[in-house]
């Protein structure tokens, strides 16, 4: 694997942050059969103001059936890159050639603040929310439109105010 | 904001700026909602004052009409001034006892203006005197940017202006100079020239400015009630003591008392929150009040109380208290009994909309107490945190980090910091927030923020973001000095997650598949003093805890830390009392110097008797055994079932993992699994 500069690697990383925040917080609102496309197949931890839920089917299992009209604000996000070389487990099996890796198969952390509303209109009061995500490489190597580089592998959700 | 760009260097794109939206942005740090709605406000607002502004002041009689109103009537198309008029309604910064709220800008008082000929223009003359200003200052300037007032706002005769700080010498030598025929008065603009001024204003014989404080302070002690905790502002006009200052006999002055007044209540106390907490209820009945408007300022002095006595006046309709419609957030009871509002047919609608705790109005109960917290409920219950620990690593870390944090920030970098680890800040300048409370500019927080929703230039993304134990330790140098509460004394002020995260760089190399850690999440409050004043801001802080080349051998592999205004801690006080898997920071323990134990990776969970260096490659290892013992735990992880039952499910599935968790959720749908193939809640 060439060495990515660090240059490269901020690019990549705030570039992938603002692209999940920019479609990610949206399909929770008004997209929300699309979010299972967004999690890990296996993630560790996913939890909203503390209750745990399985994986992304889960979720968009409860923002489809059981969540009323949400919108969410992000007013604030930064993201750091944790492994510039994530040792992605190929679908197969076994790891992901070192050979094959590039400045992608990074895994990063995103912090984002922000507000939600629950319910309709806009008078329902805003409920400000930290959320923390993990992000990994997206293991599988089909190159369909709108696959995602990267996937939710943690997601931790809390109102804050 | 987007206000963010005007402030973004003083380089003009051309002769020709755009007026307005470009220099009369507020601090971020002031507002209480998002930007759309603080635009509507202001729209309403101005609809609100349109042909109303001559309503009756506190004095009765339908003359009380304010400089400050009188410019409403006559500019209020103005975008400048509108906003300039906002900020003067909706920023409580006078008297918050540090002179700068303009976040790194100097503030000046420009005086004089009002008696030029450019006060005839249709918004007074402040588009000329801000040009003006502009204009002389540059003709000082020989070279570097170009000068220009950041923001401004006016006070009754003052313009405050907000400039960078290096043209605060530019700005002084104006002084006296003359615009449109009058002499301007240019100085710097301080808590203190602020309420002499206002009190000056509303001062019935010039120059007994000291004496108008003490009287008003007298009326205020005969008017409050500590033990009930109420202020009586009611009959104003009958006290016999306002009468005698002949505060009522003077158009000009008859308008200025109340903030004035409401001025020197706030001088009375020398912390924000002991302010806060001296009153809960105010009484502005028979005030013959026909709007708000000479009250308003009663919002920013006492923003949390929970009634308001409002009765007996001549309140007409909501757009009359509209400049109140986004104010008492913790308003519980309203009386405006004996107002025209009252016989509304939308009363009672708009003001349980408009409040939303508002449990009582004009003595009638409109909510109930369940109601109010039903409100609060939200879609996904809160939970007690989710605490899934290792060999309390994360524990530890949390007490060493935040006494070391406040105390030795030296030592803490050399202890949890290396060369690897890295560290970033942003600040939520629009977060929601608890109270209306005032807030201090974020300072050398907003110099550091990497919101990258803002800082769009790569060079800037790159010089934000701090890497190595060096360059943590310079800029934890940089930022306040601070105070966060006890952790066990004041345990409902924090909320602290944290969970296993694979797949970490390993320090040593040696592992192709990383090494595990932890996510660690932490949400609480923090204190800085600021010119001699306590300053509340709430924070997030999220680490990526791992092993590292530390001396306790734990790093921290990354760190995001978010600053936001006060938002309290409610929002975490469970709505469930679950069971919860929470060791909560209980007992008191001596305080670890630096985290002890090195990480036992990866995502063991705890109760089971978990190997030294299970799901870790080793020496002797085989990778499949590697690659079961990772399933192991994350299917241990999921399923909440102990390694032993989790390697049962999957063996017993061929290692197929959605095989093994189709028959998990089988055997636990129908009760099948005994109790004891779940890891006990610890």
């Amino acid at each position: 694997m060439a060495t990515a500069s660090e240059d490269t690697l901020t690019k990549v990383s705030t570039e992938a942050a603002t692209e999940f925040i920019k479609t990610f917080y949206p399909a929770l609102g008004s997209n929300r059969e699309s979010l299972s496309s967004y999690y890990s197949l296996e993630p560790t931890t996913i939890l909203f103001n503390g209750n745990r839920v399985a994986d992304g089917a889960a979720v968009q299992e409860i923002f489809t059936n059981q969540m009323s009209p949400t919108y969410y604000e992000v007013q604030s996000y930064d993201c750091q890159i944790i492994n510039k070389a994530y040792p992605t487990i190929l679908p197969g099996g076994g790891l992901k050639p070192q050979s094959e890796m590039g400045v992608k198969d990074m895994s990063f952390l995103i912090v984002v603040s922000g507000f939600v509303r629950y319910g309709e209109g806009r008078d329902q009061p805003q409920r400000g929310f930290s959320e923390t995500f993990v992000l990994v490489p997206n293991p599988s190597a089909e190159r369909a439109r709108g696959r995602k580089d990267w996937l939710i592998e943690s997601q931790n959700f809390r109102l804050v105010v | 904001m987007k206000s963010m760009k005007s402030r973004r260097g003083g380089n003009d794109r051309g002769g020709i700026r755009k007026r307005g939206p470009t220099r009369t942005d507020r601090d971020g740090d002031m507002d209480m909602d998002s930007g759309s709605a603080r635009a509507k406000r202001t729209r309403a607002e101005k609809s609100a004052l349109g042909g109303r502004a001559a309503g009756t002041g506190v004095g009765g009689r339908a003359t009380g009409i304010s400089n400050r109103a009188q410019a409403r009537t006559k500019h209020r198309d103005s975008d400048l001034f509108e906003r300039a008029v906002y900020s003067n309604n909706g920023q409580a910064n006078v008297i918050s006892g540090n002179k700068k709220t303009g976040g790194d800008l100097e503030q000046f008082s420009v005086r004089g203006w009002k008696s030029s000929k450019a006060a005839s223009n249709r918004d007074g003359g402040l588009e000329s005197l801000i040009a003006f200003l502009e204009r002389r200052m540059n003709s000082f300037i020989k070279s570097g940017p170009r000068a220009k007032i950041t923001k401004s706002r006016t006070e009754g005769d003052t313009l405050v202006a907000f400039v960078r700080p290096d043209l605060a010498g530019h700005m002084l030598r104006i002084n006296n100079n003359v615009f449109a025929g009058a002499h301007v008065t240019v100085e710097e603009y301080t808590a203190a020239t602020a309420l002499d001024q206002e009190l000056a204003a509303a001062d019935p014989v010039p120059g007994s400015t000291a004496d108008t404080k003490t009287k008003m302070t007298t009326i205020l002690g005969k008017r409050f009630f500590p033990a009930t905790k109420l202020l009586d502002l009611s009959k104003l006009l009958d006290d016999p003591d306002l009468q005698a200052m002949g505060i009522f006999h003077n158009v000009s002055t008859k308008s200025k008392f109340f903030p004035a007044l409401m001025k020197v209540w706030e001088l009375g106390f020398k912390t924000v929150a002991e302010r806060r907490e001296a009153v809960e209820s105010v009484s502005l009945a028979e005030n013959n009040l026909s709007n708000i408007s000479s009250v308003t300022t009663l919002a920013q002095s006492f923003p949390d109380i929970q009634h308001l006595d409002l009765s007996k006046n001549n309140i007409k309709n909501s757009q009359a208290m509209i400049g109140w419609r986004w104010k008492f957030r913790n308003l519980v009871f309203l009386d405006l009994t004996e107002n025209e509002i009252s016989s509304d047919p939308t009363f009672k609608d708009t003001m349980l909309k408009w409040y939303p705790k508002l449990q009582t109005l004009n003595n009638v109960q409109v909510r109930t107490p369940e109601e109010v917290a039903a409100q609060k409920k939200t879609p996904i219950p809160v939970l007690p945190p989710h605490f899934i620990d290792e060999s309390q690593v994360g524990e530890n870390f949390v007490r060493a980090f935040f006494p070391g944090y406040d105390n030795d920030r030296n030592s803490l970098v050399s202890s949890v910091y290396d060369d690897q680890s890295t560290f970033s800040l942003n600040v939520n300048t629009t977060a929601p927030r608890a109270t209306q409370t005032e807030t201090a500019g974020w300072g050398e927080y907003i110099r550091k923020s990497r919101n990258l929703d803002k800082i769009s230039h790569l060079s800037a993304r790159m010089s934000r973001s701090f890497k190595g134990i060096e360059k943590i330790r310079e800029v934890f140098n940089e930022l306040p000095p601070t105070r966060h509460p006890d952790l066990i004394a004041k345990a409902e002020q924090w909320l602290i997650e944290c969970h296993p995260v694979p797949h970490l760089p390993d320090p040593t190399g040696q592992s192709p598949t990383g090494v595990g850690g932890l996510s660690l999440m932490v949400h609480g409050q923090l204190e800085e003093s600021i010119g001699g004043k306590i300053e509340i801001r709430s924070f997030d802080r999220t680490f990526i805890l791992g092993p590292g080349n530390t001396p306790g051998g734990i790093r921290v592999v990354s760190e995001i830390f978010c600053l936001r205004a006060y938002g309290g801690h409610e929002a975490w006080s469970p709505e469930i009392q679950a069971l919860s898997q929470i060791p909560q920071i209980a007992a008191p323990v001596p305080i670890p110097t630096a985290a002890p134990t090195p990480l036992a990776v990866p995502a063991a969970v705890p109760g089971g008797n978990v190997p030294e260096g299970y799901g870790l490659p080793r020496p002797g290892k085989s990778d499949t055994q590697l690659q079961q013992e990772q399933m192991i735990t994350q299917m241990s992880g999921k399923s909440g079932m102990t390694f032993e039952y989790s390697e049962m499910a999957l063996a017993g599935n061929g290692w197929n993992v959605e095989l093994a968790w189709k028959n998990f959720e089988q055997l636990k749908a129908t009760n099948a699994l005994p109790p004891t193939a779940f890891i006990a809640p610890a």
